[in-house]
């Protein structure tokens, strides 16, 4: 078997954000909360459950390279994504602190001949993705990413606290006290009347909770960080919970994200994503990143590497 | 946890993101631990082939910081709560030492640790002087050595001391080491015979070396024991004090000393013209510039080769006219130059009627201030010369004279001084001449005599056996081979102007930086063994400063001296204790 690195950057060529599409036959209820007919902003509440601590969970990864596998009496080769990611949790509870980091290096390949890629600077785990085409290598890398969060949150739970996972909570509503935050709006889910409330809300101020049923059924709101934009929808998040969770909870956790989450938007001087990108989840990413290596040195390493399995 | 461990637990490791080199390498500390300037470390490296290389060396620089920090305002999020960030510490380590001699750098991440007592006293070369000299505490709390053989002359001479005045303590410095000289056993069995001239040139501090210091602490007494020093005053000092003015029997123009030995000092007329003395009264930067140091020097030739010593009061008889005062040799001098018929006798050659009048009139100027010091009128009997025979520590007090006096008094005993060693043919036993203000004795522009004989000093004292202990406010403005000749040099607290001069190359900038803000007590120490000068503190004088601190006065002498300034109607006044903060 031979292994070849492609010479195209990997930055080139990546698919979007890499996420889920969004589904956008989605059943929608709205009442869960109040009656449809009596959706107005709510303002956040001064009191409810308030969690000992909040825990942001969120990941990044980085492509470091396309391989080609080579079997001899294969004329086609077949292609493999060597890639870095890392997933970690920042605890608030006064101080701000990564408390959980990891980073694993996985190859993603349909090939079952593929083996471990050893280089000096690391080992490239194999991974069997279902597919061999790029889209479906870039999907097991996000598969991997997410049950990496999912594994780190898990060590740093403690009773009582409250789990922001970055990003949807799809695949992840088993976990107690979690919360999908997600800042981008691929899909509209409520019809021209309710949206129009959702434009005027004010900073801090919610929607009523409702139930979304696409794929997978959960709880969401609709939220606004404190923005000096004038755009209708800047500053709007929507933050999930389980399905499985009852009414009340599900109200008391929206109560919560109106408390916790603004005073950590972050401010667009300091944040191209501002204010949706939380400010310890921007330090989170910087320390991840960081903590993946570097790309450059990387790439030499598996190229030294490859050439050594031929 | 016990002391073993926290000395041999690392402190940090070699950073990586700076360059570490085998002279100087970053450590970032690791979490819970610190490091403060001076401090000493240790880091160690196996080269193949070549075994173990320690490298180790003082921290001269200590930096803390936000990683994970992009903006400034980051620090309110991040002490809010809200940015996961991290404290940083870094220290910068300045090398000292790498044994064995393989200049190879330290390897980042190898763990760096502070060195225990045996690794500090090497890293700091200590173990490899033979004769260690105390020169103060450490910011460890430990003693810190000089090498011996870089002050007593066997491989380098002289100490060069800088600070600003009132706050640097030059002065309390210099006569610490002294007392360390003396007391510390360096000099073994010539300690007894070594000996120092000690310059008192800003106010009564320096008369009551001999005198207990009744404010020193216990605490200060462990600081003396700590060094190996035993806190007590000068064991054997002499004053040398000019004589009161105006009085007929010439007694000292002292005060506060009521005990220990005091004598006036004054030159007679017939040593005055024996030994040239002239060109000392013209010792001015004014002089220098002036058209008539050739007349000056035919004046001295004449007065040395005509004046006849008359009676025994030091009396002389010049030209036919008996002198009796230094005012009458100064009229006879503008009577004889002044003269058409007698001028050639004194200046062959055509000296210009401008250069005699402009010597006459620097002449008639000294009358008031040497008037005192240079005379022929005073009973001889017992007269106690200035020299440095009578005691260890001779002080010749000078700080009441005017400046010209003191020029002249600091000018003759210098020349004295050496002579004395040029004549014994031997550099043993040493002496060590303490003077400040050396900027003005021996500035950077011109020449004068003075100059000159400091100079001498400088260069040839390393084998005369004179040791100069100068000390002065700006280094910049003293004859330069004057600094480059001392082997030890030594700040206190700088101007901020000063500190910039090439003359303060031998401190890192850090060490410029501080010396802005050294307290009073601290010193940065250079010697030529080390390639980063050493913060030093040295403890309270064991000797008293000035009258309020005086305690017992030792041993009154006895003899004719002791009877002579028991007999002054002055001598007995108390002056006021007033309590004013100490010098120190």
């Amino acid at each position: 078997m031979r292994v070849a690195v492609d010479p195209w950057d990997p930055g080139y060529g990546t698919p979007g954000a890499g996420g889920e599409p969004d589904d956008v036959s989605a059943r929608v209820t709205l009442d869960l909360e109040v009656p449809a007919d009596q959706w107005r902003p709510l303002p956040a509440d001064r009191e409810g459950w308030e969690p000992t601590q909040v825990l942001l969970v969120d990941g990044v990864r980085r492509v470091d390279a396309r391989l080609w596998f080579g079997l001899d009496d294969d004329p086609v080769p077949q292609p493999g994504l060597a890639a870095s990611h890392a997933a970690g949790v920042v605890r608030l509870d006064g101080s701000a602190r990564v408390v959980a980091q990891r980073v694993e290096r996985t190859l993603f390949t349909a090939l079952g001949a593929a083996r471990d890629l050893v280089t000096p600077l690391g080992t490239y785990r194999v991974a069997h993705a279902a597919g061999g085409d790029d889209d479906a290598l870039r999907l097991a890398l996000q598969q991997r990413m997410t049950s990496l969060e999912v594994a780190v949150a898990d060590a740093a739970r403690v009773d009582d606290d409250l789990l922001v996972v970055d990003g949807p909570l799809r695949g992840r509503t088993a976990l107690p006290r979690a919360m999908g935050y997600v800042k981008a709006h691929h899909a509209t889910y409520l019809d021209d009347a309710r949206n129009a409330v959702v434009a005027a809300l004010g900073p801090c101020e919610r929607t009523p909770v409702f139930t979304i049923g696409t794929s997978w059924t959960r709880h969401a709101w609709y939220l606004r960080l404190p923005t000096s934009s004038t755009m209708p929808w800047a500053g709007i998040v929507r933050c999930e919970v389980a399905d499985t969770l009852s009414r009340g909870e599900a109200v008391a956790l929206a109560g919560v994200s109106c408390r916790v989450l603004p005073p950590l938007a972050s401010l667009p001087h300091k944040d191209p994503r501002a204010p949706a990108n939380l400010v310890p989840v921007g330090g989170l990413e910087r320390t991840l990143r960081h903590r993946l290596g570097d790309a450059v040195k990387l790439h030499r390493a598996i190229t030294v590497a490859a050439a050594r399995v031929a | 946890m016990t002391t073993d461990d926290v000395t041999r637990d690392p402190v940090g490791r070699v950073l990586g993101t700076q360059p570490a080199s085998p002279l100087t390498f970053w450590t970032a500390l690791l979490p819970e631990q610190w490091l403060q300037l001076d401090d000493v470390v240790v880091t160690e490296r196996d080269v193949p082939g070549r075994g173990r290389v320690v490298t180790s060396g003082i921290v001269t620089q200590v930096e803390a910081r936000h990683e994970g920090a992009t903006f400034a305002s980051d620090v309110h999020l991040i002490a809010d709560g809200t940015l996961p960030a991290e404290v940083v510490e870094q220290a910068e380590v300045t090398v000292t030492r790498v044994e064995p001699e393989l200049y190879v750098p330290p390897t980042p991440g190898a763990a760096v640790r502070r060195a225990e007592a045996g690794e500090r006293d090497a890293a700091l070369h200590f173990d490899a002087m033979e004769r260690q000299l105390p020169i103060g505490t450490g910011r460890d709390g430990r003693p810190v050595f000089a090498n011996f053989d870089f002050v007593d002359g066997t491989k380098g001479a002289h100490v060069s001391i800088s600070g600003i005045s009132g706050v640097a303590t030059k002065t309390s410095y210099a006569l610490f080491l002294l007392h360390s000289v003396f007391t510390s056993g360096v000099l073994g069995a010539k300690a007894a015979n070594t000996k120092a001239m000690v310059y008192c040139v800003k106010g009564e501090d320096l008369l009551y070396l001999d005198y207990p210091n009744t404010r020193l602490t216990p605490e200060a007494e462990a600081d003396y024991a700590l060094l190996g020093l035993p806190a007590t005053p000068f064991r054997s000092v002499h004053v040398f004090a000019p004589p009161r003015p105006g009085d007929p029997s010439g007694t000292p123009a002292v005060t506060g000393r009521q005990g220990g030995a005091v004598t006036s000092m004054f030159w007679t007329l017939a040593e005055f013209c024996r030994d040239e003395m002239l060109p000392f009264c013209f010792a001015d930067a004014e002089d220098d510039r002036a058209q008539y140091t050739l007349l000056i020097g035919q004046v001295a030739a004449r007065l040395k080769r005509e004046a006849v010593p008359i009676g025994d009061t030091g009396a002389v008889q010049v030209a036919g006219h008996t002198v009796r005062t230094w005012e009458d040799l100064v009229r006879l001098l503008d009577a004889e130059l002044t003269d058409d018929a007698t001028r050639s006798g004194w200046t062959p050659g055509a000296t210009a009627l401008g250069s005699v009048n402009a010597f006459l009139r620097r002449l008639h100027s000294s009358v008031r201030a040497l008037g005192p010091l240079v005379r022929g009128d005073l009973d001889l009997r017992d007269r106690v010369p200035v020299s440095t025979s009578q005691a260890q520590v001779t002080v010749v007090d000078i700080h009441s004279l005017p400046d010209r006096a003191q020029r002249f008094v600091v000018g003759t005993t210098l020349r004295r001084q050496l002579r004395d060693k040029e004549a014994s043919g031997t550099a043993d036993p040493l002496t060590f001449i303490v003077l400040d203000e050396l900027n003005k004795y021996a500035p950077r522009e011109g020449s004068h005599p003075i100059k000159e004989i400091l100079l001498d000093v400088a260069e040839r004292g390393r084998s005369l056996g004179v040791v100069l202990v100068g000390a002065q406010q700006t280094a910049s403005e003293v004859e330069r081979r004057i600094v480059s000749n001392c082997a030890i040099r030594v700040a206190g607290r700088l101007d901020p102007a000063e500190a910039g001069r090439p003359e303060y190359g031998y401190l890192p900038p850090s060490q410029r930086q501080r010396a802005l803000l050294a307290k009073p007590g601290s010193m940065f120490v250079s010697q030529p063994d080390l390639p980063v000068p050493l913060a030093v503190g040295f403890p309270f004088p064991a000797w008293a400063t000035r009258a309020a601190e005086a305690g017992a006065p030792p041993e009154a002498p006895t003899g004719v001296q002791a009877s002579k300034v028991a007999a002054d109607p002055f001598a007995r006044f108390t002056p006021d204790r007033g309590d004013d903060p100490a010098p120190f």
